[in-house]
């Protein structure tokens, strides 16, 4: 009797500790999801008693030039921000896990833009991407100078191979970015430069201000990009979106690196493998689990962004930054119309059933959780 | 013996809770955040507090700070709205139709402080619907051209005026901006219909026929035209290219001689600008119809329908809108109360550059062509896509066509 009793406590102690969470995960998001699944089937409006209309809705969604606009802006946008935010927070992870001094400042220096708040970093961005906002500012600098900065960078490159290939004929031990050399060839590329300028044979060039609209715009980018082009002001949240998101996965690949056994790059080392090559075969094959946990949480969290397109709000045209997320809301409290509760439920759970696809196919094709089958 | 005392003491207490819950009936008034929390409290103090109090009536004020309306539908849907609610004629529409607003005509005709004939028609019109009244209006707004006095002074420029047409108010800001080498723009052209509509209505534009808009209109392309032609003339400029949110800030700046807002300006200007002179006139006429348009922004009292307090509401209400607490709002310079009554009011007489504007503002709403500020139950999603083609046209992206071109489409589909 007293084993029984004592085996039994043993099996419900688990779900006795669980079910504060079960609780909450019931309440909020089973229940929430069942009522949403149902009324996507209705023509619920919040007031009136919801009538079943089948898949009408869902029909009707398809037929919507705004849910199609907003659908396409969701898969751009996700896979564009999750490709490029994966590679730079793998780069920025290796550069930070280097062993160089003050690297902890740097590492908490990187990590700002991720514990900001995204609201407050969206006004900020709206500020700097006005027509005459620092990023046009940055831009039209850029255009001026372009000439004179790209002449320093040729001779920097030209001298510093020069250097190195000389020393290689020489069959001396080289790095093509010897420390010594680099200083040497920016001191001289600049004494160049600055001599070229003059004596007036580049100078700035006389352009105009760069006076590019971010965000009130319907203008498509690249204009040569045809069906893949996408409309600036979306580009502008995927910057402001990479940049923000970037050192939070920098983190979980700063985690990993910490795991991979040091030996690899000393065997590495001894075959004389570069750093590069390094990179390529040790650093990513290892981090492989890392990657694929960033790569999901990066489409779940892009699919689903809402927040930067509702803070944007009247500065940029809807069809110009309107995402899933966005229409569900949109639909749901249309203004001063009745509210489409229905459409939004069923936009709400086509979101659902995307992210969840988005995320199986990435599954199948990093090949991620084989192991666990074996 | 112990348990049973404890019984009668939980029971006792438990009475006297539900005795003062009897005795008193709370009122929930709800409505934006900001200054109006603190003209209604204060309304609520001075006028509610000592009609009120010894009917066992008590009220208090939740403000909502952002997002007005969506949180009026959610509470209203879920049952935990308010009993009296702040209604923007802009969305009103639907919370009526959807019955959740209770119709006030029986209360009206029992009451004593406040009748329909009280209120000023077109405010009372815009919320009746099917004959029945839903709202009383609580008070008003319209558009006036804002100027500062000192650009047109040194600029030697006489100050714009109710006869003016759309011709001689460019005509005087060009001088200005002429005076200044072009350091100062003209007016502040907000790219929206909000600000724009009223020279569309007063070159005669209806903004529905036959439930269809029609933007390529020659009245509404005359006054599209104008519009934008003042930002391409460099007689205008876009709040946002100076760095402002709205004509407001924009006249802060001293760099625009002009701005078209309402009477929701004057506090601004007080607290933003209190050395800025400015005076406030009609907006212009249009040359060939001779009419000026405008909008009237108004917002009601509503009654909530599932409210269990609608007679201790519609009393607070009755206090909230009797004349002594209209008087003191206009007064105060807060807003331009409902009442007709008030119109021959001495404070509109009073020389003040913040009385004189609030008159041309309540002289504004019955002047010409004037239509309530909501566009049937469209709302944003139809002024969008003119606000949209207002600001391309003016920022040089597309021609007054081409914009037009895809607003037109784009109405036509929220309007099949």
């Amino acid at each position: 009797m007293e084993n029984k009793w004592s085996s039994l406590k043993e099996k419900t102690a688990p779900y006795i500790l669980l079910s504060p969470f079960l609780f909450g995960f019931i309440i909020f998001f089973g229940y929430a999801f069942i009522r949403s699944l149902y009324f996507s089937f209705t023509d619920y409006d919040l007031f009136s008693i919801p009538n079943w209309v089948g898949i009408k809705n869902y029909i009707n969604l398809f037929k919507e030039h705004l849910f199609a606009t907003a659908l396409r802006n969701s898969l751009t946008f996700a896979i564009i921000v999750t490709t490029l935010q994966t590679i730079f927070a793998l780069l920025l992870a290796v550069v930070m896990n280097q062993k160089i001094r003050g690297i902890r400042y740097f590492r908490a220096a990187y990590y700002m833009p991720s514990v900001t708040s995204s609201i407050v970093i969206t006004l900020i961005f709206m500020w700097m991407f006005q027509r005459q906002g620092v990023i046009n500012y940055l831009l039209t600098i850029f255009r001026r100078y372009g000439l004179i900065i790209g002449v320093f960078l040729t001779f920097l490159v030209g001298i510093q191979l020069l250097l190195v290939v000389r020393e290689k004929l020489r069959s001396r031990p080289v790095e093509y970015f010897e420390p010594g050399y680099i200083i040497l060839s920016i001191i001289l590329a600049a004494i160049i430069t600055y001599v070229l300028k003059d004596f007036g044979i580049i100078k700035p060039i006389e352009a105009k201000a760069v006076d590019i609209f971010w965000l009130n715009t319907r203008e498509k980018v690249p204009f040569w990009g045809g069906p893949f082009a996408f409309p600036r002001p979306l580009g502008a949240i995927m910057i402001l979106n990479i940049w923000t998101t970037t050192p939070t996965f920098m983190i979980l690949y700063l985690a990993g690196l910490q795991d991979i056994p040091r030996v690899l790059y000393e065997a590495a080392d001894v075959d004389g493998a570069t750093g590069l090559q390094k990179l390529w075969y040790i650093t990513v094959p290892q981090l492989k689990h890392i990657t694929f946990l960033v790569v999901t949480l990066g489409l779940i969290g892009t699919l689903q962004m809402f927040d930067q397109v509702k803070i944007i709000g009247n500065q940029a045209p809807l069809e110009s930054t309107i995402t899933l997320a966005y229409y569900v809301y949109q639909s749901a409290f249309p203004g001063a119309s009745a509210p489409k509760v229905g459409m939004a439920s069923a936009a709400a759970i086509i979101l659902a059933v995307l992210t969840l696809t988005v995320v199986l196919i990435q599954k199948i094709f990093s090949g991620e959780g084989r192991e666990l089958r074996d | 013996m112990k348990r049973i005392l404890i019984i009668l003491l939980v029971l006792s207490i438990l009475s006297i809770f539900s005795v003062t819950s009897l005795a008193g009936v709370e009122v929930r008034i709800v409505g934006w955040g900001g200054v109006d929390q603190s003209i209604v409290e204060e309304l609520i103090n001075i006028f509610v507090v000592p009609e009120l109090a010894g009917k066992g009536i008590t009220a208090i004020y939740e403000p909502i700070v952002d997002d007005f309306q969506k949180n009026l539908i959610n509470s209203l849907s879920a049952g935990t709205a308010g009993d009296l609610f702040y209604m923007d004629i802009f969305w009103a529409e639907y919370i009526i139709k959807a019955g959740q607003v209770e119709p006030l005509d029986d209360y009206l005709t029992k009451s004593t402080v406040i009748s329909k004939d009280d209120i000023i028609p077109s405010l009372l019109n815009a919320f009746t619907f099917d004959g029945k009244v839903y709202g009383i209006p609580k008070d008003f707004n319209s558009l006036a051209l804002v100027y500062n006095k000192d650009l047109f002074d040194v600029a030697g420029v006489p100050y714009p005026d109710e006869n003016d047409t759309w011709d001689d108010l460019e005509n005087k800001l060009a001088k200005v901006v002429e005076a200044f080498n072009g350091e100062v723009a003209g007016l502040a052209l907000a790219p929206e219909f909000a600000r724009f509509g009223a020279f569309a209505y007063a070159a005669g534009w209806e903004p529905f026929v036959d439930g269809k808009t029609n933007l390529m209109d020659p009245a509404f392309k005359e006054a599209f035209n104008w519009y934008t032609g003042l930002k391409e003339k460099g007689l205008g400029v876009m709040p946002a290219d100076i760095g402002q949110g709205w004509g407001g800030g924009a006249l802060t700046t001293e760099k625009v001689a002009a701005a078209l807002e309402g009477a929701w300006i004057l506090g601004f200007l007080r607290d933003n600008a209190p050395n800025l002179k400015y005076g406030a006139t009609l907006l212009p006429k249009n040359p060939r119809t001779g009419q000026r348009g405008n909008f009237i922004y108004t917002v009601a009292w509503g009654l909530n329908a599932n409210s269990n307090n609608k007679d201790a509401a519609f009393k607070v209400l009755e206090a909230l809108t009797s004349p002594a607490a209209q008087q003191w709002i206009l007064e105060r310079g807060l807003a331009i109360p409902s009442r007709k009554a008030l119109a021959d009011n001495p404070y509109f007489e009073k020389d003040t550059p913040e009385a004189q504007a609030n008159k041309i503002v309540f002289l504004g709403a019955s002047a010409g062509n004037v239509k309530p500020f909501k566009f049937k139950e469209y709302g944003d999603q139809w002024m969008n896509p003119i606000n949209i083609a207002l600001s391309e046209v003016m920022s040089g992206q597309k021609t007054a066509d081409e914009a037009l071109e895809i607003a037109q489409e784009q109405l036509n589909e929220l309007m099949k």
